[in-house]
């Protein structure tokens, strides 16, 4: 069975249905049983103006990241997909629009554009679709017909897909849609019968039923609700605004409900109140609304409240780039705040652990007493991946609270200093057990307490709690032979996808390479750590961010410098980057 | 010297007897001789233990401040949070179990100045807690700066050529931001405030008493007990609560009449 | 010089030269090539080398993308001019697309020619002129074993050659429409014959075709006024015409092919004219002359190039080389290679 490894693009302005086109392929795809990433861009104004890029990469194995380049065009808009023509692969396939409805000049055609090498196929999109349907309006559905037929996917998947979107909308609606479909399709297949690339060859196995299409938000906000979060309190801001609102709409049909509040502080207090109270709340935010509410969560780490915070990282400093991806929150989710405020912070690396780690972040929030900060960004969001449908089980979304001993009764301290460092937790409705949290240093009873001595004692009491979590909190995963290598590869978030291509790439050319997944940022796993960098050569960490946040907080474990990889474009590492660094690298140790 | 001291054992007698002692913590409160806070506390207490609130179902959320102090001092669940954030704490705690009573605590600087963003939005949401605005006009806490709520011309160290700034009205706020239940107390009328919080508690929305009190130690010119007992006086007796417009015409008129300025009517369950 | 663009149409020997030419004379200019064909630029000469199997496809082609490419030539390959304005100057591709020119070289070349007598029976006959036509001869002669050959020009030449390599049966009638390089004198005709004889050809000479008709999928009836034959394919060999059509309504002077001055210019200012899609204007016989080949067609791309540069040079012919064939006259001069 041939390796399929296939990235499509389809580009177009704002309003020819580019997403809804890429979005088709994904599922289409996902459901002929291949694996599927696909990540849109958007244009950053609300007008409309402006460029949607749908990109998907397709295989018959599990897909990881995506990669530099892209081997189909759908141009949907020859204007705007021309500048997506230096991303395309030397032999692309370009499949455009062969009749538009105006003549174009240079600098609008995308065939103007293309290089020699690339495959131009000119359909008539916008006639056929007129004269399937009556109207242009599917005509991104038939570009999808030609792209099928000439790149030899078997057309029932899309249909099927075309099928299970848009029946709700009537019998009308859905022929029209897969008219416009097929004229596409029969048009291919009966006049470019000198063109077809078939690249879709179905793999093997088909246990697709139990698989999914999710994007990274979908997946938090399913975890929210499978860990029995009633309570959402948020602000909207890019790009954690989807969950919200996906759980706007599916909170109230299991009696919770999100409230829209004043703005991130207000959000992060009143899910501090929610669990004080004792019910899972939830807020996510990205990185100049984590900034305000970091007074709060050192508040909830000092009255040892849990919370559960996801910050969806995006372009910084301040406003920075509120579309684009980056990975430099990490120092303000470890280290923001005042004072010595160990928290947890957990970072998942792609869509279905944004499902898992959620779900975790609840129990350990609960059992550790402490906000949790669940680190994810734009790009991990927003993409989308096939998955097995995500379902936590009930070991996973229990409670995490320890309750007083009923017969603690009259002796009982909110913050008794124990081995764990966790001391049982009374919930507002527990006769005998009333306390005040506060934020003030404080006895073990909790009253306010500044003496030397108790200080000293209730920082080391927190701190040793934090760091007993690593007994619950998921080692670092290696992605190695046993052994020496001449170089390990250290990585985080959804970096760690395109480390893990790089690395199996670097393996296959027979370098002696290695990688290792980290997902929980702290407290973090110092034994594992130590152990792979020395059983390194040299170690790398490529990282989303500009001072290589994650190296500034682990580089001290590694006997010798660490060589860093950073890179804030906005958009996420391609593996053939990190690839030519590592071979950089070796080439240079080489004696 | 000798009469002093049977007047306060007569006193600490009286409190022992009165209902309001077991609702007090064991800790003794922080707050100067003299503070108006104690007599709030006595109409908080007294309307707790009146109302027959079991005590773990009582949580009383605060800011920072002097008043921020209070949930120490009453033996009830607390949860003492950072300055001017007590209100959406508070909304956390009551939307996460509406069966506790939730009192929120502030001074005038945690909800005027720090906290004046989050006053809007709880009474919007008419979210069914009892919000405590201590309004002394002053910063004792920090030792005495100006407040939103002190007079122009307040001279403080920070201030000491005397404020510019116009004070912020609580009331009038509350009134304007549309909170369904609004209340102007006196700390020095600790049964008024007793009979004030009992109505706004069972009152099925968010409630505003906005409690004018004194600080002893730091404002010897504006709010001074003296000041407060010649200017504060009871609403009309004719003075109807359910009539928003007459309640603005009040409060702009008079800015000393206590008592429940303003109480919605809420449509009864079952009636159209 | 900087917002110059020269675009070219057509991708074989003259477009090709005249690109380069360009190229060498102006370095910042934006110079475009627009061919009908998707692949490159490719060598006529050794298609029949193609067909007897002696060489590989990809020896056809002469440079890759990349050659263009470092020149800052844009290639556009697959796209098809349909229409122009001259005047206002730009030419239409059959996508909708318009591309402003500051100058036009037209280099589209000729095609097969069939006679208008026997037109009716072009999906019946085999011609070559592309790759893509080679790999039909390719396909279809794994088939069959017999071939009939009609009319008689260079390329049937090799052809001919080609298909005696692989073992097949060759009928060739050198038909009087053809369009021979010659004139025809019954000597030259008997040589020709001779020649092709000695290969093992057999030869019909001085006959004219009548009729085509299919009898089978690997078998068809041809009739001539000599006698009937049978064969696997009939290949056409009536030499070129010049592909023009799409400018037919353009406002240029078309007979044959484009006409042009004695400098390749076309009667619009910076719109040019090379290769086997002109016809050149000769002061000494007072006409037009059409050339065809390989060197002659990159000669005049040259030519034209340097002239829309601002030159003013002229195709060196001798009045002596051109005949009249068919109602056009073409230079012959460099084909006596029999």
């Amino acid at each position: 069975m041939p390796k399929v490894d296939v990235t499509v693009e389809v580009c177009g302005m704002a309003g020819d249905g580019t997403i809804a086109a890429g979005g088709l392929i994904n599922e289409a795809m996902a459901s002929g049983g291949f694996s599927v990433l696909g990540f849109d861009s958007y244009p950053a104004e609300i007008r409309g103006f402006g460029r949607c890029v749908a990109r998907s990469r397709i295989g018959s194995e599990p897909i990881l990241a995506l990669g530099d380049q892209t081997h189909v065009l759908i141009s949907l808009n020859d204007e705007q997909s021309g500048v997506r023509v230096p991303f395309l692969a030397y032999n692309a396939l370009v499949f455009f629009d062969s009749n538009p409805p105006v003549y174009l000049n240079e600098k609008q055609s995308v065939a103007a554009a293309v290089e020699p090498g690339m495959t131009l196929i000119g359909i008539p999109f916008s006639d056929l679709a007129t004269s399937a349907s009556g109207s242009a309006r599917g005509r991104n559905l038939t570009a999808l017909g030609g792209f099928a037929a000439v790149c030899g996917a078997a057309p029932e998947l899309f249909r099927n897909m075309i099928t299970k979107k848009f029946k709700a909308k009537g019998e009308k609606v859905l022929e029209s849609n897969l008219k416009s479909f097929d004229a596409g399709y029969y048009y291919a297949l009966s006049n470019l019968s000198d063109r077809m690339r078939p690249l879709f060859a179905l793999p093997e196995q088909s246990d697709v039923a139990g698989r999914l299409i999710m994007s990274g938000n979908e997946a938090i906000g399913k975890a929210a609700l499978d860990a029995g979060v009633l309570l959402y309190f948020g602000y909207p801001i890019t790009p954690a605004t989807p969950i919200m609102e996906y759980l706007a709409k599916h909170l109230p049909t299991r009696g919770g409900a999100v409230i829209q509040m004043e703005d991130e502080i207000s959000s992060i207090g009143a899910v501090l109140g929610s669990f004080y109270a004792g019910t899972r709340a939830m807020t996510a935010t990205s990185g100049p609304g984590f900034a305000l509410m970091t007074e709060l969560i050192t508040h909830g780490v000092m009255a040892e409240i849990p919370a559960v915070i996801l910050n969806a990282q995006r372009g910084g400093p301040s406003t920075g780039l509120p579309t684009k991806t980056e990975q430099s929150d990490l120092h303000a989710a470890v280290f923001g705040g005042p004072g010595d405020s160990a928290r947890i912070v957990i970072a998942p690396t792609n869509v279905e652990e944004c499902y898992y780690y959620t779900v975790m972040g609840f129990q350990l929030a609960e059992r550790y007493q402490t906000p949790v900060i669940v680190l994810t960004d734009f790009y991990l969001d927003n993409r989308v991946e096939d998955l097995p449908v995500p379902e936590a089980s009930e070991w996973e979304k229990a409670d995490g609270n320890l309750y007083p001993a009923a017969d603690s009764k009259g002796t009982y301290k909110r913050y008794a200093v124990n081995e764990s460092g966790i001391s049982p937790r009374a919930i507002p409705g527990a006769e005998g057990f009333a306390y005040t949290a506060t934020g003030l240093e404080h006895t073990e009873r909790g009253t306010p307490d500044y003496s030397p001595e108790n200080h000293m004692l209730m920082t080391e009491k927190r701190y040793r709690k934090i760091w007993g979590a690593l007994a619950d909190l998921p080692a670092p995963v290696e992605f190695s032979a046993r052994g020496s290598m001449d170089l390990g590869v250290i990585g985080w978030g959804s970096t760690f996808g395109a480390i893990l291509e790089a690395v199996d790439t670097a393996r296959s050319l027979g370098y002696r390479v290695g990688a290792l997944k980290i997902t929980s940022i702290y407290p973090y796993h110092v034994q594992e750590i130590k152990d792979f960098m020395s059983r390194c050569h040299q170690v790398l960490v490529p990282e989303l961010n500009y001072s290589g946040q994650l190296a500034n907080v682990i580089g001290h474990l590694c006997g010798k410098e660490l060589i860093r990889l950073n890179q804030v474009t906005g958009v996420p590492f391609s593996p053939s980057a990190i690839l030519a660094r590592i071979e950089r690298i070796l080439k240079a140790g080489a004696l | 010297m000798k009469t002093a001291g049977r007047v306060l054992a007569a006193k600490i007698r009286s409190i022992k007897e009165s209902k309001a002692f077991g609702i007090r913590s064991s800790e003794l409160p922080t707050w100067c001789p003299g503070c108006g806070y104690f007599g709030i506390h006595q109409g908080l207490n007294a309307c707790i233990q009146e109302l027959g609130l079991p005590h773990h179902q009582v949580v009383t959320v605060s800011g920072i401040g002097c008043a921020g102090r209070s949930p120490f001092f009453i033996d009830t669940y607390g949860l003492h949070t950072v300055h001017g954030r007590t209100l959406p704490v508070a909304t956390g705690v009551k939307l996460a179990n509406p069966k506790l009573t939730v009192f929120a605590i502030g001074g005038d600087g945690d909800g005027l100045a720090i906290g004046g963003g989050h006053l809007p939005h709880v009474a919007r949401r008419d979210v069914n807690i009892n919000y405590l605005l201590f309004d002394n006009s002053i910063y004792g806490l920090t030792k005495g700066q100006p407040s939103p709520s002190s007079p122009t011309g307040t001279k403080t160290k920070a201030s000491p050529y005397g404020t510019h700034d116009r004070p912020l009205n609580a009331t009038l706020l509350a009134l304007t931001y549309g909170a369904s239940f609004v209340a102007r107390l006196f700390a020095g009328d600790p049964a008024g405030i007793k009979r004030a919080l009992m109505e706004g508690t069972r009152h099925p929305g968010f409630a505003i008493f906005h409690i004018y009190t004194s600080c002893v130690t730091f404002d010897k010119f504006f709010k001074t007990w003296a000041n407060l007992k010649k200017w504060v006086h009871p609403l009309p007796e004719d003075h109807d609560p359910s009539d928003l417009r007459q309640a603005f015409d009040q409060v702009l008129e008079d800015e000393f009449s206590t008592g429940i300025v303003y109480s919605r009517k809420y449509p009864l369950p079952g009636v159209s | 010089m900087s917002e110059e663009h020269f675009v070219i149409i057509g991708n074989g020997p003259a477009a090709n030269e005249a690109a380069l030419t360009l190229r060498e004379r102006d370095s910042k200019a934006r110079i475009t090539i627009v061919g009908q064909e998707l692949k490159g630029q490719y060598k006529p000469h050794l298609l029949p080398d193609f067909i007897a199997g002696a060489i590989e496809e990809d020896d056809l082609y002469l440079t890759g993308p990349a050659f263009f490419k470092e020149r800052n030539i844009k290639l556009r390959l697959g796209q098809k001019v349909v229409g122009a304005d001259f005047r206002g100057g730009w030419i239409i591709l059959e996508h909708k697309e318009i591309i402003p020119f500051s100058g036009l070289i037209i280099a589209t070349g000729a095609r097969p020619r069939i006679p208008e007598t026997v037109q009716i029976f072009e999906d019946l006959m085999l011609t070559l002129k592309t790759p893509a036509d080679a790999k039909v001869w390719i396909d279809r002669l794994s088939e069959v074993d017999s071939v009939v050959l009609v009319g008689g020009d260079l390329v049937s030449l090799s052809v001919t050659d080609a298909l005696v390599s692989l073992g097949k049966r060759v009928n060739f009638v050198i038909d009087e429409e053809s369009f021979w390089p010659v004139p025809f004198s019954y000597e030259i005709r008997e040589q020709v014959a001779r020649r092709l004889v000695a290969r093992g050809v057999r030869v019909l000479s001085g006959c004219r075709l009548m009729r085509v008709r299919r009898l089978s999928a690997t078998s068809l009836e041809v009739v001539t006024d000599c006698e009937t034959l049978h064969a696997g394919i009939l290949g056409a060999f009536f030499g070129l015409i010049p592909n023009v059509k799409f400018l037919s309504r353009t406002g240029l002077d078309i007979e044959r092919g484009i006409l042009v001055d004695e400098h390749l210019k076309t009667r619009f200012d910076h719109v040019y004219a090379a290769g086997d899609c002109a016809q050149v204007y000769h002061p000494a016989i007072r006409n037009y002359w059409v050339s065809i080949g390989y060197e002659n067609a990159r000669l005049l791309g040259r030519i034209a190039a340097l002239n829309l540069l601002g030159g003013k040079f002229t195709v060196e012919v001798a009045r002596e080389s051109i005949f009249r064939m068919d109602s056009i006259r073409v230079n012959t001069s460099w084909w006596m290679e029999l």
